[in-house]
């Protein structure tokens, strides 16, 4: 399905997510991973009820500059720029750059074992628990 | 009890059950196990637990819209619409079958024996027309069909039979949080959680991908479709989606006849039946009755006291995060709780209120989730290189204590139909007035500082504090209260109606008080107790006929 973003829609949003998400810290910035390209199509794919707010918003600051754009919205437009905001970091934290980055691995099917005694039991920090007895209130005769 | 007629085709049915969450569920697997034509409708679908992210990049966007657990932001066809302008809190629930065990934590908790008893022990509210003893056996029962992992022996609760599954792992956030709380010398036991450590009785074991909130994609967790519904097909229950019931019909004599529901294709059909038990939730359960009018029954069904849609009861949530300087894998699940305290969940009057909470740590999730509450604050306080670092300070390094807070039974705090909201049928949908009380203002005041002092001990070098979360109302009860008296409940402790014998309600609206605890495994065993007593009565109860 067709996003309808144009180039200049494109160009506006990549330059708000790099207001939003800079090259700092390590980190790169949005632009630079193509958060406005095939990114974007993902994410309004996922979420198409963002594309309505999100085009408001970027028309609505064609032609500002990119800081300036984001600190509008931000004051005037509470929910284009949500949706703004939203598909630029969600795009970014879906890359798999940017997730080995902060060493996320996404949610994760990690493997245990249910028969193993658990350490808090084996190191006794549990006994201490039951060793104080019972703390609820019987009920009354 | 003989048969009210044959099934084919939706003319008659022995038992209509309305809504196929938790306690509809129970009701037709008991109920068709034992013989009884069963026929049960629900207005959601049948969800593939394909359908769940959880185990795909777009897992916490798809969690904000699709999976979010407030019908009003989901908005889905099977959803319908809920008036919350007068509410503190918003309602929390899942329109399919399975009901809300779809989105549910899976958290599983008994109450305890001074729940049962709050007007007894503290002078206020009401005591239900059982104990916790009366209730014991049934408890044990429901956690053994659905699967409950956890660990024996925790003081908080009177001792009883071993849960049938080992406990899940408790992680680096619950090793943490159990630190903090011996140094503090205060009480915290692994949690129980209705997610199978082992594979069992056709679920999957759970991998700990901490995605329970959104639903399970590896078919794990208890939600009510995977664990009574394949035996309750194979018993020639009759399951209906898609069937949006707008009025519960009653006869001459005052007996319940059935229902009238709306499908898919906009179609108004009646589903007959000899006995009518309603499942739909403290909201939906109220909803139905007050829509349900008749000339015997101006003020709704089973209406005579007045009670129906009054004393509802959400359990305000509130937490304390954590964030410590050591990486703990706080997306690891399962979500799910890893530990919980009950260290001041029983009234002590000194603190000036009564009641309690249960407190419980669940792990944080992604990345994008911390970013949900920053709209409207100045850019550079959330975004640009402070995005960056709070990032790689926060992800993986936090943890919350979440407080559940006993809410107590007022009439002011209902359940009306909204004079102009309808669903998308048509029908009068639901609006909530729900104010938190003094008491539990004070309540939660007191918990936060407590967890303040907990995460403290653990070692956590900030917090944040969420004094109430909108977004809190998973747990609705009390709207149409059991009791002895019928000028004063709505249903008996059989779960049976006062004014209409023959009409049953087993879900959470028919709580006297709502305890500080998860409330589903308290469901699930009163529907038990009750169904079971059906069931041995049979020949005693009236039908329609």
């Amino acid at each position: 399905m067709s996003t309808g973003l144009n180039d200049d829609d494109r160009k506006t949003f990549a330059g708000i997510a790099d207001v939003l998400i800079p090259a700092a810290e390590g980190m790169p910035a949005a632009s630079e991973i193509g958060i406005q390209g095939e990114i974007l199509d993902k994410v309004l794919g996922f979420r198409p009820d963002l594309r309505e707010n999100l085009l408001r918003g970027l028309r609505a600051v064609k032609g500002k500059a990119a800081r300036e754009a984001a600190e509008f919205l931000n004051k005037t437009d509470g929910t284009a720029f949500g949706a703004i905001s939203l598909a630029a970091s969600a795009g970014y934290y879906m890359d798999p750059k940017v997730r080995k980055l902060i060493g996320y691995p996404g949610q994760e099917n990690r493997p245990y074992n249910a028969d193993e005694t658990p350490e808090y039991v084996r190191n006794g920090m549990l006994k201490v628990v039951s060793d104080r007895g019972p703390i609820y209130k019987p009920t009354p005769k | 009890m003989a048969s009210a007629g044959s099934d084919r085709r939706g003319e008659s049915a022995d038992v209509l059950i309305i809504g196929a969450g938790a306690s509809g569920s129970l009701a037709a697997k008991h109920l068709s196990e034992n013989g009884f034509k069963v026929v049960c409708l629900d207005q959601g679908p049948w969800v593939d637990n394909k359908e769940f992210a959880g185990a795909r990049p777009e897992w916490e966007l798809m969690a904000q819209k699709r999976w979010h657990p407030n019908p009003n932001v989901r908005d889905l066809e099977n959803d319908y619409p809920v008036d919350t302008s007068e509410s503190d809190v918003n309602p929390l629930m899942y329109n399919a079958v399975g009901g809300s065990t779809i989105l549910w934590a899976a958290h599983w908790q008994r109450f305890m024996p001074s729940d049962f008893r709050v007007k007894t022990l503290d002078g206020v509210a009401d005591d239900w027309p059982f104990t916790y003893e009366e209730l014991e056996p049934f408890y044990e029962q429901a956690e053994e069909e659905i699967g409950v992992s956890g660990l024996a022996g925790d003081p908080a609760f009177p001792p009883g039979k071993p849960l049938p599954l080992p406990p899940l792992p408790i992680g680096k956030i619950g090793m943490k949080a159990a630190e903090g709380m011996n140094k503090l010398g205060w009480h915290w036991w692994p949690g129980p959680n209705a997610i199978p450590s082992k594979s069992y009785r056709g679920r999957n074991a759970c991998v700990r991908r901490g995605t329970c909130l959104t639903g399970c994609p590896e078919g794990a967790k208890a939600s009510m479709d995977l664990v009574y519904w394949p035996a309750s097909l194979k018993n020639g229950v009759k399951l209906i989606t898609g069937a949006r019931v707008k009025e519960v019909l009653v006869n001459d004599r005052g007996l319940a006849t059935g229902a009238v529901y709306i499908d898919r294709q906009g179609r108004e059909r009646t589903q007959k039946a000899g006995i009518v038990i309603v499942c739909a939730n403290g909201i939906g359960t109220p909803r139905l009755l007050l829509l349900s009018t008749s000339k015997r029954f101006p003020n709704g069904l089973a209406n005579s006291s007045g009670l129906v849609g009054k004393r509802l009861m959400m359990h305000p949530y509130a937490a304390v995060t954590g964030v410590f300087e050591e990486p703990l894998e706080s997306w690891l699940g399962p979500a799910g709780q890893t530990i919980q305290s009950m260290q001041f969940y029983e009234t002590d009057k000194s603190r000036g209120f009564v009641r309690g909470a249960k407190w419980q740590v669940m792990p944080s999730g992604g990345p994008l989730g911390m970013r949900a509450a920053y709209g409207g604050r100045p850019l550079e306080e959330a975004w640009g290189a402070n995005l960056h670092r709070n990032t790689k300070r926060v992800f993986g390094h936090a943890f919350e204590w979440g407080i559940i807070a006993e809410d107590l039974p007022e009439e002011s705090n209902r359940v009306v139909l909204d004079p102009k909201l309808t669903d998308s049928d048509g029908i009068p949908a639901p609006k909530l007035i729900y104010k938190n009380s003094e008491n539990t203002k004070k309540l939660i005041d007191f918990h936060l500082a407590r967890a303040q002092e907990a995460m403290k001990a653990a070692g956590a070098v900030s917090m944040t504090i969420t004094p109430l979360m909108r977004d809190c109302g998973w747990h609705l009860m009390g709207t149409a209260r059991m009791g002895e008296d019928p000028a004063s409940s709505v249903i008996d402790q059989w779960g049976k109606a006062h004014d209409v014998p023959n009409l049953f309600i087993y879900d959470g609206s028919t709580f006297v008080t709502s305890s500080g605890f998860n409330p589903t495994g308290t469901i699930c065993a009163v529907a038990l107790r009750c169904v079971k007593h059906l069931i041995a009565n049979r020949r005693d109860q009236e039908i329609a006929a």
